[in-house]
């Protein structure tokens, strides 16, 4: 018996409806659901509106100079950038290539719609009246700003330098880095774009908090630190010999001593002198599951909760550490590790600020555009890591690993200040080794800490410290 | 007297259309300029004169049936064109002037054929016209290639999207053949509960099936290619119930799809887009549109941006490809739930006007003519809102585009026929 047109005609209708329905569930996914987050999506050119028809705010930094700004051009306005040295902490705000960087994080408030001032934002979005817009204050110091640019000079890498009491940023350069007045002006942003995204050393990349390297020794203050805390005695001296394996099982398999050494060590030996084997065997000692847990404490493998988003490394591949070998590489900062220089300069400041991790910021706050103060950005620490007496035993170490005897971290010394720091040497696949350098002064008391790292450096560590001293030097005005 | 009286609830609506056309431009207008100009109320006032005379020559002409499709027609294209002013006014005039054809083609449909189910009769006719339209684009002199497409004909500077028509040809001439032989087709053998095709009479319309998708897909129009199968699949099963052919069409599609993914490297950069667009090698390539395309329904919230205040013309060819997400940021989640509702009234009356239709061939055409509509709406909106991959085809009446808005109005004015018919045959309004 055939069914009738009729009933297939309905039977048709019906599953159009039904089409209908869920292609109305998909709009309001689109319109509802998903809109918070496309809406500040960095490439929204939505975020960038005011761009063209009026001003927008200006990002200044603590000495109050200009960072970036709108000046008027032949239609409209266009974004100006004044420090290129800030350029992937700045960002840019182009109409086709969307926000990076500050531009990105803050741009409700650069377009006079901070989410604190809700009524400048309901004017805005339904009378369609917008708030002249003020200024994002960074907390950027221009002379350590200068100076950290200057120490790099023309090196890929990055130095950060944060104040480890407040966790606010004082100095970031990422090296190479771009021209974002190019990017945001509508004449040239189609070949700065291209020739900037092509590049192969990815300068819109902000290596000082989205780059990842394995961390090399700096990684040492982790395991060090996690081994006070759990009551392995640092006084107590351990036997090294290069090559060395913790059994047979190893295979082929050994952890190599870089100075090729023989010998007894103290903890304050093997920061002195970096010695992998002695930091091999004190993890070992320690156990993967408890590493992993003070690795994590410490933030690595998790993204810093900061104003502009940050990379969020790795502990192991997995996210823990369940191998001897794996246990042994990753005590001495090789492994699966992968770090950012804002972590590691992170670890370095919880340790000198007695075991409270900061967390970390680039605004310090938002005003309107009669100079008022509509929000300040302090966020509070991030939570105790270690105990304060684990930071000020451990601290000894570090300033031992600037000014002990045959220290390695030499060159990060200032007159008359006691610095606390690290080198490292990170091995990597593709070319000679990076190098690291972590550190935080005055030691008793530190109001800067630092993290620098050099890609492919000749002398691995050796070739950082002066870096990082340079920097720490001048941000405490010496 | 008589004559508003004929069609009042019809001419009631219209008042709702003129409303929405007038507000629409007053708020583009409001949003873009300060000053208040004369000449945006023109337009609409122009439109609603124009639609209001079509309502007219129905009245006069004793037209009886349906009373809803012309207003539901008339505010979709009012929609059309306020969004055409808001996203391309340098293509307003353009687009003014395809409205006036498609009046033109209205009247033209409700005045010729007579007598309606005289269409079936040339049903060879209809198959050969539909290749030639099909195959018209890729003929010298008249064919065009236009952003890359060879979909397209012209004169002078006036271009034309024959396979638009090609869907109607392609419906009437189905519905003619499969009135004839439907029985045949249903009631064939079987061999468990699987029915043997009786093949030698599903030669004809596979093959007029298969010509379109080989020219479709030798022209690289996906959209067309998809709505060809959707419309084919349709009638058939509308035509024998026989939901074993849908099975098999839905499955040659699958089969399809993958074979032509592999084979054509544009289908795959479509459906790679549809996949990933926000990966960083496709957001500002192929992924573009689309990404924008989404920015601008985020925007949208549950009330939108209001006329004129959003950014869809961030969008690349938003007027076209992209106009209802721009209706979406500017109306909101509720504007655009209201478009949707509109588009599946309009197909509920078309199949409404079908199940009421007197004869087999009537109600397969008047079905199948909803079908496109209630088709191309899905698959395009499908498409922005990233269900399924974006093909080019148009939001009935709303995008611009001359060769669109045309057959549309074509179709508005076939199923004004049956109805009318219908309504004849039974004697009542």
């Amino acid at each position: 018996m055939t069914r009738s047109i009729g009933e297939n005609i309905r039977s048709v209708t019906f599953v159009l409806a039904l089409a209908f329905l869920i292609s109305s569930i998909g709009v309001g996914y689109w319109t509802l659901v998903a809109s918070d987050e496309l809406g500040s999506d960095p490439f929204n050119p939505r975020l960038v509106s005011a761009i063209r028809d009026r001003p927008r705010g200006t990002i200044v930094d603590s000495a109050g100079g200009v960072l970036a700004e709108s000046v008027k051009a032949t239609d409209g306005y266009k974004r100006v950038y004044k420090d290129r040295t800030l350029s992937q902490v700045v960002g840019y705000a182009s109409f086709k290539y969307g926000t990076a960087g500050v531009e990105a994080a803050y741009a409700e408030s650069l377009v006079g719609q901070d989410p604190a001032d809700p009524v400048a934002t309901w004017r805005a979005r339904y009378l369609n009246e917008r708030e002249s817009p003020g200024a994002v204050v960074l907390a950027i110091d221009p002379k350590v700003q200068k100076a950290a640019a200057d120490a790099l000079g023309g090196r890929r890498g990055a130095i950060i330098a944060l104040d480890p009491r407040t966790g606010a940023i004082l100095a970031s350069v990422s090296f190479p880095n771009y021209d974002a007045s190019l990017i945001a002006d509508p004449t040239t942003e189609d070949t700065a774009w291209d020739q900037v995204s092509k590049n192969v050393d990815k300068p819109l990349i902000d290596r000082a908090r989205l780059g990842v390297y394995a961390p090399g020794s700096t990684f040492k203050l982790v395991t060090g630190a996690t081994a006070l805390e759990v009551g392995v005695n640092p006084d107590t001296k351990v036997r090294v010999d290069d090559p060395w394996q913790a059994d047979p099982s190893w295979g082929s398999y050994f952890v190599r001593s870089s100075s090729k050494a023989h010998g007894d060590y103290t903890m304050a030996d093997g920061y002195r002198l970096s010695e992998n084997i002695y930091f091999a065997k004190i993890g070992l000692q320690i156990g993967g599951a408890k590493l992993a847990e003070y690795a994590q404490r410490f933030g690595i493998g998790s993204a810093p909760k900061c104003d502009i988003a940050a990379a969020k490394g790795q502990l192991s591949n997995t996210g823990s550490l369940d191998r001897p070998t794996l246990i042994a590489d990753t005590s001495y900062g090789q492994g699966e590790l992968l770090v950012s220089p804002l972590q590691m300069a992170l670890v370095a400041a919880a340790i000198g600020r007695g075991g409270v991790m900061p967390t970390p910021h680039y605004a310090t706050e938002v005003r309107d555009a009669a100079g008022n103060t509509i929000r300040t950005v302090a966020p509070g620490a991030a939570g105790q890591v270690i105990r304060p007496d684990t930071a000020a035993k451990f601290t000894t170490y570090l300033v031992g690993a600037v000014e002990g005897p045959g220290a390695f971290a030499f060159g990060a010394r200032i007159n008359g200040v006691h610095v606390a720091g690290k080198t490292g040497t990170a091995e990597n696949p593709a070319g000679p080794p990076h190098g690291w350098f972590v550190g935080f002064a005055p030691a008793e008391a530190p109001t800067v800490a630092v993290a620098v790292i050099v890609e492919n450096s000749g002398q691995g560590g050796l070739d950082a410290a002066p870096l990082g001293g340079r920097v720490m030097q001048t941000a405490l005005g010496k | 007297m008589t004559l508003l009286l004929r069609r009042g609830s019809e001419l009631r609506l219209l008042v709702w259309v003129a409303a929405i056309a007038l507000t629409g431009f007053v708020a583009v207008a409001a949003a873009e300029t300060t000053a208040f100009d004369r000449s945006q109320v023109l337009v609409p006032v122009l439109f609603v004169s124009m639609v209001v005379l079509l309502h007219a020559f129905l009245a006069a002409r004793g037209l009886r049936g349906d009373q809803i499709l012309l207003p539901m027609a008339a505010c979709l294209t009012a929609i059309g064109l306020v969004l055409v002013q808001r996203l391309a006014s340098s293509l307003l005039a353009n687009q003014l002037s395809w409205t006036v054809i498609a009046a033109g083609a209205f009247i033209a449909t409700i005045l010729i054929p007579r007598d309606l189910t005289a269409l079936a009769r040339f049903k060879w006719s209809w198959a050969l016209l539909g290749v030639a339209l099909l195959v018209s684009p890729l003929l010298p002199v008249i064919g065009r290639e236009i952003n890359g497409a060879r979909i397209w004909i012209g004169l002078g500077r006036v271009t034309f999207e024959p396979w638009e028509a090609v869907k109607i040809v392609m419906v009437v001439f189905f519905a003619a053949y499969l009135e004839e032989y439907r029985e045949v087709i249903a009631n064939t053998r079987r061999f468990g509960p699987l029915p043997i095709p009786p093949l030698p009479y599903l030669v004809p319309i596979l093959a007029m099936w298969g010509f379109a998708m080989i020219v479709v897909i030798f022209e690289k129009d996906l959209g067309a290619a998809v709505l060809f199968l959707g419309i084919f699949l349709a009638m058939l099963y509308m035509a024998t119930g026989e939901s074993f052919y849908t099975l098999i069409g839905l499955a040659l599609l699958l089969v399809g799809g993958f074979v032509v993914y592999h084979a054509f490297g544009h289908v795959q950069v479509r459906v790679d887009t549809w996949l990933r667009p926000f990966s960083e090698d496709m957001r500002f390539g192929a992924g573009y549109q689309i990404v924008q395309g989404l920015f601008a329904l985020a925007n949208g919230g549950l009330f939108g941006a209001g006329l004129g205040n959003g950014m869809p013309d961030r969008i690349p060819i938003v007027w076209s490809d992209f106009v209802f997400n721009a209706f979406a940021e500017e109306t909101g989640f509720a504007g655009a739930l209201a478009l949707l509702a509109l588009y599946l009234l309009f197909v509920y009356r078309g199949m409404l006007i079908a199940l009421r239709a007197p004869t087999p061939f009537l109600q397969l055409l008047a079905a199948g003519l909803s079908f496109i509509v209630a088709l191309q709406t899905l698959v395009i909106v499908g498409g922005n809102a990233r269900l399924i991959p974006l093909t080019g085809v148009t939001l009935p009446f709303v995008a611009y585009g001359g060769s669109s808005l045309v057959t549309n109005w074509m179709l508005v004015g076939l199923l004004m026929r049956v109805s009318d018919l219908t309504a004849r045959a039974r004697g009542t309004e």
